[in-house]
């Protein structure tokens, strides 16, 4: 979808991890742990590829796969470096209303729910004309 | 420094049919964050929220200055 629309879309993303899910924190915090060492997109993938499996040996074991320093990564998992940012992402989230995960904001207007590539795509589009 | 992007659009619940506006604003912070301000009308009517949405560059892709910008909240779990 990002290459479809390759410079035109940039896609951010946000921790959104659900109070009922409750390994998913530390598997938030991980994926930042790996940005810190230049490898968040990998990581992140890999997460959604073998979810659930969180727990801390399994989220340092992705960290040795993709070649990251692995004792600098369980340092940073171990000491929650960044867990205040993903409460802030949450907190933003909930200022927002946004409640189920995943939800988009497409320029501002609110996606709720995984929607059809075809629903995207004239978001997208409409997105597109309006800044014209 | 920053480009500042302003706009005016609808940021609403895609229940809702009224429109709001709300204004977007990209600036760079320390040189760490980008900041996205939102102001959506969440909740009763006339109720403004301006909320601002940070995130670490490493959790961006694409282009500083594309003309969309997609924010996906999601949970790994």
């Amino acid at each position: 979808m990002l290459e479809e629309y390759a410079g035109r879309v940039r896609l951010v993303f946000k921790d959104r991890p659900l109070a009922m899910h409750t390994l998913a924190r530390a598997a938030h915090e991980a994926a930042r742990c790996a940005g810190a060492q230049g490898k968040y997109w990998p990581y992140h993938d890999r997460l959604f590829a073998v979810q659930p499996a969180f727990r801390r040996a399994d989220l340092v074991g992705y960290a040795r796969e993709l070649g990251l320093d692995r004792d600098e990564f369980a340092r940073c998992l171990d000491e929650r470096r960044f867990a205040a940012d993903v409460e802030r992402d949450i907190a933003q989230a909930q200022a927002l209303g946004i409640n189920s995960t995943p939800t988009f904001l497409i320029n501002g207007r609110l996606v709720i729910g995984a929607s059809s590539i075809e629903e995207f795509r004239s978001i997208i589009d409409k997105a597109l004309q309006e800044r014209r | 420094m920053g480009t500042a992007a302003s706009y005016s659009r609808s940021v609403k619940c895609l229940s809702r049919s009224s429109a709001r506006s709300s204004r977007v604003y990209y600036s760079p912070i320390a040189a760490l964050l980008a900041l996205l301000v939102v102001t959506a009308s969440i909740g009763a009517p006339r109720a403004l929220a301006q909320i601002e949405l940070s995130w670490s560059p490493s959790m961006v892709k694409g282009p500083p200055g594309a003309p969309v910008t997609i924010v996906e909240f999601s949970d790994y779990q």
